[in-house]
This record gives structure tokens, C-alpha cells and sequence, in this order.
């Protein structure tokens, strides 16, 4: 059962990417789509009304947060996550495991779950594909994600490795097993198997035999080189069926989005956007700016020409008119400095898909990639990464050509 | 005692402020008045204005301060924006357009602005002011400001109200007669520089008006400015800051037809009620910051709801800390019709601040500025009946007379914070609450998982409240281009 209709739109005619239409729970979205991440219900000091006007309609809570803090009493007494954080859109919450094991001493799978110790009493605990499932339908998360057994992807260990996506298959029964309202939220595999193709795609058919209203990677992202990371997406979204969101779990720097979206990716997540603005790091077209740099102490030019957020656009338009100037004045010393760039990088990031979507819709996606690259890279050729050239390369678009 | 209302607008030079007494009963009393400037929001006084640092309202970005409405004007020192002087000209003067610093803090075209030299409260400063100079504090340290260098800032800033220069040595206790004398004489002189300044300016450019400041020292004392000040600058000024409220009684009679604006720091919702009753018009008030940072969302009205019984006093103020306001899902408080309380429930905004979420601080501020908005207006309903004696009566025995006690952790310290409690104290102003991942786990998270991320956000988010140090984050490197941070260290 699911929760959620995909209405594809368009693929391009050259590469893999796919624009679509998820119609969820609580309104529809556009794929291709960034998520911002809202950790702890919150995010990054924007009200849900300061996020929604950057257009977001779908972001994450991380379940392991929420467990601890309010705790799933509190979530049932008020009724999940939406109405806890005045949310009138969509959520995704991940599993909840990841956080344990790489946040907790001591943190152990087994068949069973994740063992670790209470952060609160140090008391053992479990966590089990059933208990993840019963803390994600307490939220009431419109889509929520398995519990999987997640090893890095650099791991040496391939019997390691072939045993947990092998144990992210059975606790994904479990998990199917143990889901109370298919009806009104959407549950992702998620597919395993590190950088090995074999166990991808053994994997992949695995998964998709369970026939879940979505499809995770992952396991990416965790310091793998790029070029394997590409493959990977690449190797599974070939043989993913056509009408289900793809989503790429801890994605997110501009150039990784456009690139995935090539690869036939449509759904990404990361923290990076959010957290690098608290340090003055705005995300333009033309790259990263640290406008803690002296330089933008006297630049009076908005934050991004041409930005439609709140903070860029012109006063006469309706924006506050905001220069990198000011950001420079008021960021770090100010919480109002980070918020003002929260909105600015979550804005652009969302512009990035609506873009990249609209291109595809208009069968122009290769020229989009190019443009994109040029511009990011002032139109030096030389500097392109290598590995979004091979990878584009694989699916028709050759980067350095014209 | 209603007066004759001041001359029709339209006819007035655009800049002019005009301040009409509405009702007052004499002096030492309460009194209504009602002070326009050309293109802004008209205030009914007494009334507050927000109080400012680095162009902001502490948690509150630019677009929530329109979305809250109810602010008419701010209060901006400039010691928030001069930084690099005396080696470089600061960037805000650096701006080619009209109206400068509104553009520059994105501040709506009708708050009117109220320049002075010093944040409100004022951190007091090593050195000693001069004839020509004041000390203050930028945000990299102590700095001296020429009387002819503020002034040209407030040309070249365009600021709706002007506060002239004061010679006050905040900060120390007990000041001599002779130091007092010298007061009154350097602020008398300042007076003048800005005056002159101001007459000198051309034609087509948009005047400012002046406050001038009344010291907190006997009228005796500051008798001979006192005298010149009615002598030949009464018609230059247009209103008066007042740094001690209880030496009101000493303000000559000429003064009392200009606004109010006071300096003098209330403690406490009782203090802002003990000033109005001496006929102060205009405040800044640093409590409602204070209590955003601890955590304490404010709950009184005025007048006070009807006491029950024999029953204790009422806190002013709800501890949003508190871990029994996890459950509960009723605004703050119930008649607040501010963003935080119509959209958010107390369980909410304390999970947001164990969670260390700035957004709690967000939405506290919010509600206590709506807070201390609503008890303005009623202040002036209660003026205007004729009840306001009998209601501060009613508002002291219902309420404590002292906010709440701070009990958790506020935000990051943030400059001019660290400052002024740096007097007398030692030891670490942010402790650590969690520690630091070490290198190791950094590196062995970063392996595990697509998510690696939310680890370092974890850490993230503790420095940006203040627990782990923000200096040496962010060290990563993204294609080439460094995200390191280049903080002013002149
Ligand atoms: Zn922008
Ligand atoms: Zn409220």
C-alpha cells in the first residue's frame, strides 16, 4: 500500500533525469527535490513559516532526535511531528539507527537492532526495525525509512558487507511487518551493499520486490570517491522501476544534486546547506562565499544577484534588500545573521531542482548541466571535477565539449 | 490639561518631528502624547522602541520584524558599526544612497530610527572620556570617538533622532563634583558641535533632530548647561534623553513640552511603571532581551487579571526551561495573539531550548516583545481613564516584584555580553556542556554513513549556542575553495 502517487512529467531525452510530481500526505512536491534538514524539529532558527516562503514543501526530522527529545510520549500527546512543529507540509525521518551507531559508544548490531547504551542513564538499550517503525508512525512522518545495517562504504570487510544488506532486507520485512498506517505514511527501503555492484544490484532486486511506495540508496556519501559514488547511483537507478521517487540519502552539495539528477536520482537530503550559513557560507551559482571574508565587509550587492529569497530580493519586490555587506556586520555575533543565510542557501537550493526540473520538462537538461558547470567554474574547463565528467560522459553529456 | 496641538504637519520642513501632549496632569505624572515624524508610523507615548544590536533586534531577522509589526521605532548605537575606525573609514559610510543606514539593516521605510553613540545599557568602558572624546566599545574592542566625528556620522546617516553625546562615566560608582562639573561642560559642548553640525548641513539633505541628553546628576550640578540649554538651543532641540528618571523633578519647565526618551535602565515591568508615572514618554527596554536570552517568556498585563483570594504573587515571567512544559500544549500565554503563541505551544518552544535550537530564543522574543506591546497600550488606556495610580497599585501587590530567576542555559554569548561581565569575573563565560568529538571520531564517523553530516551538525549546533568554540570549525574544503573563516582580528 502507499501513501503517495508519482506522477512522472517528462525524462530527458539524453540523460536518466526525470521530472515528476509526488503527490503526498500533506500536499504534493516537485522532484527533482532538496530536502532541508531539520534535525531536532527545527530548522536552524527559521520559523516553518520563514522555511515554507523559500518553497519548501517536504524536509526531514531525524528520528533518533526526536526519540530522546520530546520522546514518543510527548509525540503521541501531541500528535506527531507536524502539529509538535507547526508543519503544515511533508516530512521524511530517516530510521533513527544511523544516528545511533555513529553517535553512540558502544553502539552494537545484531540481528536483533542496534544495541547501545542510554545517553540519559547509560542503561542498555535496542533498537529494533519494530521499535524504529513504532517512533516513526508517533511522528507521523508522511514518509519514513527503514532501519537498515549501515557499514561504511569504504569498508575492506566484504562479508561484513554482504551480511548487512543482507540483514537490511530481512529487517525491512520486519519493518514492513510492524508499520501500522501504510495508509497515510510512505515507507523507503533502503538499498545497501557499499560499493560493490554485485551486492547493489542484488540488493536493488531484493528491495524492489518488496514493492514499498519509494527507493533509498545508501550507504553513500560517507567519504567514498566520487566516481564510486556515481556508479553506484548510476548501477542501481538503471534498474529501478520508472513510477517510484528515488531518493539519495545525505546529498547535497549543487554540484552532487545536478549530477545525481543525470544519473536518474530524485530526492536528496543534507545538513550542509543549513550548517555552512551559520558560518557565513553562502551557496551562489558562482560557488561558496564566505562573507566572513573582509572583502564583502563594503559589498553592497545583495547576497546572490538576481536571488528570489527573502533576504535577496530588492525591497521594491518585496524582499528586505539584504547585502553581503550587512551579512558580513551581523554573522556570528547575531543569531539573526545566520537566519537571514539559512534562508538564502535553503532558497537556493531549492531553486537548483526547480531549475533543474523545469529543464528537464523543456527536454534542455544537458544544456542546464553545461551552463551550470560553466558558470560554477567561470567557464574554465580546466577545473571541472573530473569525476562529474566521466560520470555526465556516461549518460550522454560530454562536459568539456563546445 | 490638554494642550494646543502643535502646528499642522504638511506645513512643517519633512524631517521635523512634531510631539503633542495629549493629556497630562502635571508634572511628576503620568501624561499621553502622540510624536510624528513625516513618513513614519505615528507613536502614541508612552511607548517603547526595540533595541537594537548590529542593525537587528536580538533572534529577530529582518522579515520577522516586519511580520510582528507593532515596533514604531528603534533605538541604533553606533558603536555596533564602527569598527574599523579610526584606521578605515567603516563600510556604512561607505553607502551611496538615501537613507544609508535604514538600507544598510534592512529597515522598513516607516520605523522611525534613534541614533546615540552607546549600545542600551552601555558597557562601561577602561577609558576615560576626554574634552573632545567618548569612549566606547565595538566589537573588536575599546575605541575613542571625536564629538565632530558623530556628529558628521549623524549627517552622513540620516537618522530620524539624533542623541546627543553625554559625558557619563558609566560604570563608576561614585563620581566627584569636579568630575560632575566637567559633565555638564563637555556634554553642553557636544550639544553645540552636533547643533552646528546639523545648521551646516545643506539644503537638500535630510535633517535630523536632536535629543539632548539630561545628566544623571543634580540640577545643580548641570546648571550652567541647564541654562544655555534654554538660553540659546531650547529651539534646536526636539526632545530630551533622560539617563535618571528620579531626577525628572528637576527638568526646567521649558523642557517639558519635548518627548521623553529614557536611558535609565528599568529592571523590571515596575520600574518602566514607576517611570511612567513620573512622565517619561519613551523607553528602550534591555529586560525583554535579557529575558529572551534565559529563557523567560514574559506573562503579566496590565492592569492585573483580578487576585483571587489570599493567593501568592504571579511570576511576571514563565522559566521556558522548565521540563514540566514538556507536555503542555497551550501557548504561552493564553490572550497573546503574537506569532509564537498563535502558531506554537509551550511543549514546543521548551523542547526547542533543551534542543538548543536557536528557534526557541526566536520565538520567546517574539512573544515578549508582543508582551511588553500590549502592556504599553494598556498603560495608555489606563492614563486615559484616570485609573493608572490605582492600577500600578494592583499590578505591585499581584506581581512579584523581580522577573524570574534564569535556570538554564541561554545562547552564545555574544560580544558586548562577554564584555560587560568581564569586570571582576574569570573563567570560562560559555562552559562546555558536551565535549568535542576528537579528531578520531570525526574521522571514523565521516566513514560510516551518507548521513556523516548530522554528526558534525550536532557539534554545529552546539557551537553556535556557545558550548564548543566556533573558531576552529568549518575547516572543510570544498573544491578548492576554502571555508575557513577570516574574522576581523585588527
Ligand atoms: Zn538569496
Ligand atoms: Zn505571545
Amino acid at each position: 500500500m502507499a501513501a503517495l502517487t508519482f506522477e512522472l512529467l517528462a525524462k530527458c531525452s539524453v540523460t536518466k533525469a526525470r521530472a515528476a510530481t509526488l503527490h503526498l500526505p500533506h500536499g504534493p512536491v516537485p522532484l527533482p527535490i532538496f530536502m532541508p534538514v531539520a534535525t531536532q524539529a527545527s530548522l536552524k532558527g527559521l520559523t516553518p513559516g520563514q522555511l515554507e516562503e523559500q518553497g519548501c514543501r517536504l524536509c526531514l526530522n531525524n528520528t533518533y532526535h526526536l526519540g530522546l527529545k520530546p520522546g514518543q510520549a510527548t509525540l503521541d500527546a501531541v500528535g506527531g511531528a507536524h502539529k509538535f512543529q507547526s508543519w503544515p507540509h511533508n516530512l521524511l525521518t530517516d530510521s533513527g539507527g544511523f544516528q545511533m551507531v555513529s553517535l553512540l559508544k558502544l553502539a552494537k548490531v545484531t540481528e536483533e537492532g542496534v544495541r547501545f547504551l542510554s545517553p540519559h542513564d547509560g542503561s542498555p538499550m535496542l533498537l529494533t526495525p519494530e521499535h524504529s517503525i513504532s517512533l516513526q508512525n508517533s511522528i507521523g512522518s508522511d514518509i519514513i525509512m527503514q532501519l537498515d545495517d549501515v557499514i561504511a562504504t569504504t569498508s575492506p570487510d566484504f562479508a561484513r558487507m554482504q551480511e548487512a544488506m543482507d540483514r537490511s532486507v530481512r529487517w525491512l520485512d520486519r519493518c514492513i511487518q510492524a508499520h501500522k498506517y501504510p495508509e497515510r505514511q510512505n515507507l523507503f527501503c533502503i538499498i545497501q551493499g557499499g560499493l560493490d555492484l554485485d551486492l547493489r544490484r542484488e540488493c536493488t532486486a531484493q528491495m524492489v520486490a518488496r514493492d514499498t511506495p519509494g527507493i533509498a540508496i545508501g550507504g553513500l556519501s560517507g567519504g567514498e570517491a566520487k566516481d564510486e559514488y556515481c556508479k553506484v547511483v548510476d548501477t542501481c537507478t538503471g534498474l529501478l522501476p520508472e513510477k517510484k521517487p528515488r531518493y539519495v540519502m545525505g546529498v547535497g552539495y549543487p554540484e552532487d544534486l545536478v549530477v545525481s539528477v543525470a544519473l536518474g536520482a530524485d530526492m536528496f537530503d543534507c545538513v550542509w546547506p543549513t550548517r555552512t550559513a551559520r558560518f557565513g557560507n553562502a551557496i551562489t551559482a558562482r560557488g561558496v562565499l564566505n562573507i566572513r571574508n573582509a572583502v564583502y565587509s563594503e559589498d553592497f550587492g545583495p547576497i546572490e544577484e538576481g536571488c528570489q529569497c527573502t533576504c535577496c530580493r530588492r525591497p521594491e519586490d518585496g524582499g528586505l534588500g539584504i547585502t553581503r555587506a550587512y551579512i558580513y556586520h551581523v554573522t556570528a555575533k547575531e543569531t539573526a545573521g545566520a537566519h537571514l543565510l539559512t534562508m538564502h542557501n535553503v532558497y537556493y537550493q531549492l531553486n537548483l531542482m526547480k531549475q533543474a526540473r523545469q529543464a528537464i520538462i523543456e527536454d534542455r537538461y544537458p544544456g542546464f548541466v553545461k551552463g551550470f558547470f560553466g558558470k560554477l567554474y567561470d567557464e574554465d574547463k580546466g577545473k571541472y571535477p573530473a569525476w562529474a565528467v566521466k560520470a555526465l560522459g556516461g549518460v550522454g553529456v560530454d562536459l568539456l565539449d563546445g | 490639561m490638554l494642550q494646543t496641538p502643535a502646528t499642522n504637519i504638511g506645513q512643517l520642513p519633512p524631517e521635523m518631528l512634531d510631539f503633542t501632549i495629549l493629556k497630562s496632569t502635571g508634572s511628576l505624572a503620568p501624561r499621553l502624547g502622540r510624536l510624528s515624524l513625516p513618513g513614519r508610523k505615528t507613536v502614541l507615548t508612552p511607548a517603547f522602541i526595540g533595541n537594537t544590536s548590529r542593525g537587528a533586534i536580538p533572534h529577530i531577522s529582518q522579515d520577522n520584524f516586519r511580520k510582528c509589526g507593532g515596533l514604531e521605532g528603534v533605538y541604533i548605537p553606533l558603536e555596533d558599526f564602527i569598527e574599523k575606525h579610526p584606521q578605515k573609514t567603516p563600510p556604512i559610510f561607505k553607502i551611496e544612497a538615501r537613507d544609508p543606514l535604514r538600507k544598510f539593516i534592512a529597515l522598513p521605510n516607516d520605523t522611525f530610527t534613534v541614533l546615540g553613540a552607546r549600545r542600551s545599557p552601555p558597557i562601561s568602558t577602561p577609558v576615560a572620556h576626554t574634552n573632545t572624546e567618548i569612549s566606547l566599545l565595538t566589537s573588536v574592542g575599546f575605541r575613542s570617538m571625536t564629538s565632530e566625528y558623530y556628529a558628521a556620522a549623524a549627517c552622513k546617516l540620516q537618522p530620524d533622532i539624533v542623541v546627543g553625546l553625554a559625558d557619563i562615566p558609566f560604570g563608576q560608582e561614585v563620581v566627584g563634583t569636579k568630575r560632575k562639573d566637567k559633565m555638564s561642560d563637555r556634554t553642553e559642548m557636544w550639544l553645540r558641535d552636533i547643533i552646528a553640525k546639523k545648521n551646516g548641513m545643506g539644503e537638500e539633505e535630510r535633517k535630523f533632530n536632536i535629543f539632548a541628553p539630561i545628566l544623571p546628576i543634580e540640577r545643580d550640578l548641570q546648571s550652567w548647561y541647564l541654562e544655555h540649554l534654554l538660553d540659546d538651543m531650547v529651539d534646536k532641540i526636539s526632545g530630551v534623553a533622560i539617563y535618571d528618571a528620579y531626577l525628572l523633578d528637576d527638568l526646567p519647565d521649558e523642557l517639558h513640552h519635548l518627548p521623553r526618551l529614557s536611558f535609565h535602565v528599568p529592571a523590571s515591568p515596575q520600574e518602566l511603571l514607576r517611570q511612567v508615572s513620573l512622565g517619561m514618554d519613551l523607553f528602550t527596554i534591555p529586560f525583554i532581551n535579557f529575558a529572551s536570552d534565559a529563557g523567560i517568556a514574559l506573562d503579566f498585563t496590565f492592569p492585573p487579571p483580578a487576585k483571587i483570594g489570599d493567593s501568592p504573587r504571579q511570576a511576571l515571567g514563565i522559566d521556558m526551561w522548565d521540563p514540566e512544559l514538556a507536555v503542555s500544549v497551550t501557548p504561552i500565554s493564553g490572550g497573546c495573539t503574537c506569532n509564537a503563541c498563535t502558531k506554537h505551544h509551550r511543549a514546543y518552544i521548551q523542547h526547542l531550548l533543551s534542543a538548543k535550537e536557536m528557534l526557541g530564543w526566536v520565538l520567546i522574543q517574539i512573544h515578549n516583545h508582543a508582551v511588553l506591546d500590549s502592556f504599553f497600550t494598556s498603560i495608555r488606556a489606563s492614563i486615559e481613564a484616570g485609573t493608572f495610580d490605582a492600577d500600578v497599585a494592583t499590578f505591585s501587590a499581584f506581581y512579584e516584584p523581580q522577573l524570574p530567576d534564569k535556570t538554564g542555559q541561554g545562547p552564545r554569548v555574544r560580544g558586548y555580553q562577554f564584555k560587560s561581565e568581564e569586570h571582576g569575573k574569570s573563567g570560562k563565560k560559555n562552559p562546555k556542556a558536551y565535549k568535542k568529538f576528537d579528531e578520531e571520531k570525526i574521522v571514523q564517523l565521516r566513514a560510516a554513513h551518507g548521513q556523516n553530516k548530522a554528526v558534525r551538525d550536532l557539534v554545529d549546533d552546539e557551537a553556535l549556542v556557545g558550548l564548543v568554540g566556533m573558531t576552529d570549525m568549518e575547516g572543510v574544503k570544498l573544491d578548492g575553495v576554502a571555508l575557513g573563516e577570516d574574522e576581523v582580528k585588527a
